[in-house]
């Protein structure tokens, strides 16, 4: 019996403001090369349980395991460091707006830069190479001196997921990366993702909406309710039964192709 | 079609109407206006360059600032020759804000000859002002150029109308309020308005018949007023920038920010609520009336620093946490995250509410050279004192424009900006 990859256990978050208790004691085992869906309401607990395994938001109680290492008990600069291999993207994609697409790409390198560096912006050769390549990957590289707000959404997600190439990361944190999205779009971010999962060898944890797309991307589905796991198996296993279960008794479910 | 007014070329009515008499005449004027107005921005640009080098000069040299006194004149023929350079071999600011460059009428490349045609031309176009009637000004005919919107694949303008059926209610009711009272207030003396005219006939026959004996003076004090401004401004920033992130309810959490903030907040509203007028008063008792524009200075820089923090940390308090929190996902220390996920959400709207301070200080610097805070406020103020109309009419003809050439070209850059 090896250690898993990553292990959650009784992670529990609670929000200081209201007594909102968002996780209520997760535990949860991730293995490598995992492509980890996680669905529920909103309001389920699906984005601090991702905030709390990067540490944007600190678990009240619990320990995360990344291989022989508690996240939670790393200091600040251990866990920026940590950080690095961890790339991240978001509903709304969090980019500079006004700046061009390669810097958003290149910001992607802070990490790894001294702060010094950083706050003058001064990126290196090899960076810049790499951020045009990674722009490459993701069919944008034409687009990569236009604003970043002058493109599609669809557009600026790729911009989001060139940023987390850039860091070369184990894990990749998907918070609801399709949302914003419509679902022609939707599908083409996510075999993006699927991409960097095969190829790259990345585990994925995303969150999402759609049930359709959590089967056809998923190799595991976790469902959570009021921060607890109320599924957990292989996509196929989702019944009629399971989804009322887990989005209530008056819930249909909405197609995407 | 550039600089023409709207529907001047396009549609001309017969002149024999009283609608096309005024647009025969007012159109042209209107034309000559804006075109002369922008070339006096450039004099404007070209003359405050001048006064910066040869401050920087005197003081590299004498290791103090002083001023070096040559014939107006001379310095305006100067100005207006490094203009005319400018517009001609370079791209002046005038153009730039238009957003204009010169080509060649012909098409083709602009070469040399072109430029000292254009710059040739522009004494004969420029000095009688005649020359900038039509659809081209003359210095453009003469050199065979014509100047062309520089194409940008930038951001487009948005709609200048974003607007409801609310905002328009609003308005016409703040409109009607405020008019009710006004004339309510002032109508007693609406009536003396009228039939004491007489008295102030004397004043304003003064205020229109300036007195340029004194202008080098008054121009001085002008300068003094405008680097009064400046130098306020800059501290106010230099104190207000650090100070905005102390301010800010979203930067400073937990017990020992929160009551930094709370300290901070509360000596700036007060801090702000005391006019620099009164400010200026306390530092002229300070540093003594001998330093009467430090006086002034400081008590505009303290009254900026509080209207600045406020305004700063109101735009801190609103930027968006989720740049912060994608480039502390990156693994971004502290100073990436200022770097890349703060500082392009507020940098815009700082220099923004810089440059609408710097406006205002014009204008108060001004008013605080009335109490004796130095500058062209003093000089107006003692001009009044002594009864000499003329003198403060040359003054306050001064002032107008100084004020009106500031606030269009910080309104303008401050469009750009938004």
């Amino acid at each position: 019996m090896t250690e898993p990859y990553l292990r959650i256990e009784k992670l529990t978050k609670v929000y200081e403001r209201g007594q909102v208790l968002a996780l209520d004691a997760l535990s949860l085992d991730v293995e490598k090369r995992e492509f980890l869906v996680v669905i529920g309401l909103s309001g389920s607990g699906k984005s601090t349980l991702l905030r709390c395994i990067n540490r944007l938001i600190e678990p009240t109680s619990g320990r995360i395991m990344l291989g022989s290492v508690d996240l939670t008990r790393l200091s600040p600069e251990r866990m920026r460091k940590m950080r690095r291999r961890m790339g991240m993207i978001f509903q709304h994609f969090n980019l500079i707006r006004r700046a061009p697409v390669i810097t958003n790409v290149l910001t992607g390198r802070l990490g790894y830069m001294p702060g010094w560096k950083a706050m003058l912006g001064m990126f290196s050769k090899e960076d810049q190479d790499r951020a045009l390549e990674s722009l490459e990957r993701v069919g944008l590289r034409e687009k990569a001196y236009v604003r970043a707000d002058e493109l599609s959404g669809g557009q600026q997600q790729r911009v989001g997921i060139a940023r987390a190439l850039m860091q070369e990361p184990e894990i990749l944190l998907a918070d609801e990366p399709v949302s914003a999205l419509d679902p022609a779009t939707s599908h083409s971010i996510m075999q993006y993702l699927e991409w960097m999962n095969r190829e790259r060898e990345v585990t994925v944890l995303a969150s999402l909406h759609f049930l359709s797309l959590a089967r056809r991307y998923g190799t595991r589905i976790v469902a959570l309710k009021d921060g607890q796991r109320v599924f957990d198996g292989p996509p196929a296993e989702i019944d009629n039964a399971k989804f009322k279960e887990i989005y209530g008794e008056d819930a249909e479910e909405v197609e995407v192709r | 079609m550039q600089g023409y007014p709207e529907g001047y070329l396009s549609e001309r009515p017969r002149w024999t109407t009283p609608a096309g008499l005024v647009n025969l005449i007012g159109g042209p004027l209107g034309l000559v206006g804006r075109r002369l107005s922008m070339i006096l921005l450039d004099m404007a640009a070209v003359a405050l360059l001048w006064v910066l080098v040869t401050y920087a000069f005197l003081w590299y040299v004498h290791g103090d600032i002083g001023y070096t006194v040559i014939p107006w004149w001379l310095f305006g023929l100067f100005v207006f020759e490094l203009a005319a350079a400018w517009n001609s071999f370079g791209v002046a600011p005038s153009q730039r804000l238009s957003g204009v460059h010169l080509v060649p009428s012909e098409g083709g490349r602009m070469t040399v000859w072109h430029r000292l045609l254009h710059f040739l031309a522009w004494h004969v176009s420029v000095l009688p002002i005649v020359g900038l009637l039509g659809r081209r000004p003359w210095h453009e005919r003469l050199s065979g150029t014509r100047t062309k919107r520089v194409e940008s694949g930038a951001i487009k303008p948005a709609p200048w109308y974003r607007t409801s059926v609310g905002i328009y209610a609003a308005v016409i009711l703040v409109v009607v309020v405020v008019a009710a009272l006004g004339v309510t207030v002032s109508m007693a003396n609406l009536r003396r308005l009228v039939t004491d005219a007489w008295r102030a006939g004397n004043i304003w026959r003064a205020f229109f018949s300036p007195d340029t004996t004194i202008l080098q003076t008054v121009v001085r004090d002008l300068l003094v007023t405008f680097f009064m401004a400046v130098l306020a401004t800059a501290f106010a920033v230099v104190v207000a920038v650090p100070l905005s992130f102390l301010s800010a309810r979203n930067l400073m959490k937990g017990p020992v920010g929160r009551s930094v903030y709370t300290a901070l907040r509360g000596a700036m509203s007060i801090t702000r609520s005391i006019e620099p007028i009164v400010w200026a008063i306390v530092f002229l008792v300070w540093v003594t009336a001998r330093r009467a524009p430090f006086a002034g200075v400081l008590a505009l820089v303290v009254h900026s620093i509080a209207d600045l923090v406020k305004l700063y940390a109101e735009q801190l308090e609103g930027i968006n946490p989720g740049l912060p929190e994608a480039i502390t996902a990156t693994g971004g220390g502290r100073l990436a995250v200022l770097r890349y996920g703060v500082l392009p959400q507020i940098i815009n709207p700082y220099i923004s509410f810089t440059l609408y301070r710097w406006d205002i200080n014009i204008r108060m610097a001004t008013v605080v050279g009335v109490v004796g805070g130095g500058g062209i406020g003093q000089r107006l103020y003692a001009y009044l004192q002594g009864h000499m109309y003329s003198q403060a009419g040359t003054a306050m003809l001064l002032i107008v424009v100084l004020v009106w050439a500031i606030d269009y070209l910080s309104s303008r850059i401050r469009a750009k900006l938004a």
